[in-house]
């Protein structure tokens, strides 16, 4: 019994549900703050405990193993910064007057709801009852999405709630699929639906998991649990959803969400694998992923919204990550999982950056933002920063990643690596490029770029750039959780490439079925 | 190869032949009226013909509890009847009336061809499904083939039908083709499992509601035709 496990997915519900009666804002603040550190703390102590003993449980139903556990830390750590940054942000919106107090309040409850949700998916030890979770914050996302009362918010919104609805339709489908056939193994119970009694049976010599459903399984969950993950070519709602959402929500859809897809795949992945054996999930995979890198890096090209941009280059990074489980083996999978970790660091960093940028400029076209680490210095260096480890430069961990997925794939494939790092190349021009001009150039003025057209009807409505006065200095909070995980994602690239594949082989020997592929 | 004998979920013993019949007999007559939705032209006829398979779901779910003694089946039953027969489409018809859609249910694709498309679904369902109704577990071996193809007959509807509204039908439709697919293939999730569908099922129908009347506050229509502003 682990009372750590229970509080941290406790904490977010809990203060889902007091945010509903929160009288005042400085209460808000408060209570949000506290379930950050409340978060922090449980994440720390399963981190710790898993690390000891090899897997805690609460109960029949929460069990956490050490990829359970890398979960928890990965969802622990970012969603106390962005609870952190969100503070900031709403409040910075609450000031302005862009948004009342109910509906300030109202987002934290969806906020919650959805960090909530996403924590109990990756802690049940059932299959059905984590397809529940993972619909409930797809339904609690859903909510934040659609939440700036704009036109093209409720667009985003809709196109998010349609395509994930029927993705997740498809995953429960796959889901049944795979209680079929284990009931014939492991009887009518909750047992025939549980992780541990799957993966036994799954592993045991004729298991009795039928390979012909499991694959039809995996095919159906693939689709559904990808659409969620951002997989080309199920993306379509992704980069419209980063780019209408509250800042705080696109950092939590691209650093959380898309990885919580990404985990029921592995999940799947490390059933499915034992009794079909590796090639037919990983060449899946592979396709998919190169797919994904692909379409991404050739759209970021003509993206002129920083936050479609990043939400484009997360099309990617899902990519990189799916070709790494695809090519699969030691190195691939834990290249794939240092991939997920060290992207969600730098892509909540950079929503983080953009999100101040966005504050302060008023709109989110890159062509009229320029000059960035002149006029702010916080929100430029953090967004220049971030893109450089997006683009996966090497002081910082995606680099090691996307080395360890290339030399996997190269002995896999040697045509694969190659196709693989020339989409890398593709991807790290056209993510650098906007980028950089946004931080380097120098300030032009408006005039120039009036009248284009922009994307969405807003673009006409914000005033220019210089006529908008700056209400405040970038806030506190914001500027924390920013630096916070530029400094998780440096000292994790930087330092302990070591101490994390400590923490990370477990996890990949717990899903290395055999060699990988051969 | 037989049924694998289990103890409390193989065919009842007295009338194998009738149960899986009857089962059968209703799991068809919630195909067909995924047809009949497809083929109707007013949208509260849509909403209508939805409750009228749902009721059939309750009965093809009643039917499996009684025939495999597995009582808790009827609670999922029971559920399905007060949910889908009656909640949700309570709800729809509130959002229609307060978006006031034209009676006319706006096709992408015209009625005869979306016939046609559905038969060639049902096929697919069919031949997909083969390798798996062979293996012989079934419960009876169309099943998995029409819940198969009731979901892709949903997926259709949501492509094919402009109207907010015929969207939502369609993804409660292929609910319920995914709903079909566990109780007569696999006698039924655990009840623990079914409630938490269902309580997501329903939450997913009222947030689709809500964002159906904004749709309409915002664009005066629910055409989603109209959401034309996020593209490359």
């Amino acid at each position: 019994m682990s009372l750590a496990l229970l509080i941290l997915i406790a904490a977010p519900l809990v203060a889902g549900l007091a945010s509903l009666r929160v009288p005042t804002r400085r209460a808000m603040e408060r209570l949000q703050l506290a379930s950050a550190a409340v978060l922090w703390a449980a994440m720390a102590a399963v981190a710790a405990s898993v690390g000891a003993e090899g897997a805690v449980s609460f109960g029949s139903l929460l069990r956490a193993d050490p990829l359970s556990a890398f979960m928890d830390a990965m969802l622990g750590f970012i969603g106390g910064t962005a609870l952190c940054y969100a503070v900031g942000y709403m409040g910075e919106e609450l000031t302005r007057g862009h948004l009342g107090f109910l509906r300030y309040r109202r987002f934290f409850v969806y906020f919650d709801l959805f960090l909530f949700a996403m924590m109990l998916a990756v802690n049940l030890d059932n299959i059905a009852l984590m397809w529940i979770a993972v619909e409930a914050s797809t339904i609690s996302a859903a909510l934040s999405v659609g939440f700036d009362r704009t036109k093209a918010a409720l667009e985003a919104g809709w196109k998010y709630i349609i395509l994930n609805f029927v993705g997740i339709a498809l995953a429960l489908f796959g889901t049944v699929l795979v209680y079929y056939t284990a009931e014939h193994a492991l009887g009518v119970s909750m047992d025939a639906l549980s992780w541990t009694a799957l993966h036994r049976a799954a592993g045991s010599a004729d298991g009795g998991l039928n390979p012909v459903v499991l694959k039809m399984a995996f095919v159906f969950a693939m689709i559904g649990y990808g659409t969620k993950a951002g997989v080309a070519p199920m993306h379509t709602w992704l980069p419209d959803a980063h780019a209408e959402a509250p800042t705080p929500t696109s950092a939590m859809l691209s650093g959380l969400m898309l990885n919580l897809g990404l985990y029921a795949v592995l999940r799947l992945k490390g059933l499915v694998d034992p009794a079909v054996g590796p090639a037919f999930t990983g060449s899946i995979m592979l396709g998919m992923g190169l797919l994904s890198m692909a379409i991404a890096a050739a759209f970021m090209l003509i993206q002129r919204d920083y936050k479609r941009l990043l939400g484009y280059s997360s099309v990617e990074h899902v990519g990189i990550v799916l070709i790494g489980f695809g090519v699969g083996g030691p190195l691939g999978l834990f290249g794939g999982l240092f991939h997920m970790l060290n992207h969600a660091l730098a892509k909540s960093a950079a929503f983080y950056a953009a999100g101040m940028v966005l504050l302060r400029h008023g709109h989110k076209m890159i062509e009229r933002v320029t000059g960035l680490l002149r006029r702010a210095p916080a929100a430029g260096s953090g967004l220049l920063l971030a893109a450089v480890a997006l683009a996966g430069l090497p002081p910082f961990g995606l680099f090691v990643s996307e080395l360890l997925i290339a030399a996997a794939a190269y002995r896999h494939h040697q045509g694969i690596a190659l196709l693989f790092l020339g989409l890398l190349a593709l991807a790290f021009a056209t993510l650098l490029a906007p980028l950089t001009r946004m931080t380097f150039a120098e300030p032009i003025h408006n005039e120039s770029v009036q009248g284009k057209s922009f994307h969405g009807d807003a673009a006409h409505d914000w005033p220019s750039e210089d006529a908008r006065p700056v209400t405040t200095g970038p806030d506190r909070l914001m500027l924390s959780a920013l630096g916070i995980n530029l400094a998780a994602m440096s000292v994790i690239g930087l330092l302990l490439p070591i101490m994390a594949s400590d923490w990370l082989l477990p996890v990949s020997a717990l899903l290395d079925t055999k060699a990988g592929l051969p | 190869m037989p049924p694998t004998p289990l103890s409390p979920t193989t065919l009842s013993m007295t009338h194998p032949d009738l149960g899986s019949q009857l089962i059968n007999l209703c799991s068809m007559m919630l195909l067909l009226t995924a047809f009949a939705i497809v083929a109707q032209r007013r949208l509260s006829a849509c909403v209508d013909l939805y409750a009228l398979q749902s009721l059939f779901l309750a009965v093809t779910a009643a039917l499996v509890a009684w025939f495999t003694d597995s009582p808790h089946i009827y609670i999922a039953a029971l559920l399905t009847l007060v949910i889908k027969t009656v909640t949700i489409p309570i709800i729809l018809k509130k959002v229609i009336e307060r978006v006031n859609v034209k009676r006319e249910v706006e096709f992408v694709v015209n009625i005869p061809p979306s016939l046609l498309i559905c038969g060639a679904l049902v096929i697919l369902a069919f031949s997909v499904t083969e390798p798996i109704a062979r293996l012989g577990f079934l419960l009876t071996r169309d099943s998995l083939a029409i819940a198969l193809a009731i979901v892709l007959i949903g997926f259709f509807m949501m492509i094919a039908r402009r109207k907010a509204v015929s969207q939502i039908v369609g993804f409660l439709m292929m609910e319920n083709g995914l709903f079909l697919g566990a109780t007569a293939s696999a006698y039924g999730m655990p009840l623990i499992v079914e409630l938490g569908v269902f309580f997501d099922v329903l939450v997913a129908g009222l947030i689709v509601g809500v964002y159906a009347h904004r749709l309409q506050d915002t664009f005066d229509s629910v055409d989603t035709t109209k959401l034309t502003g996020l593209k490359e």
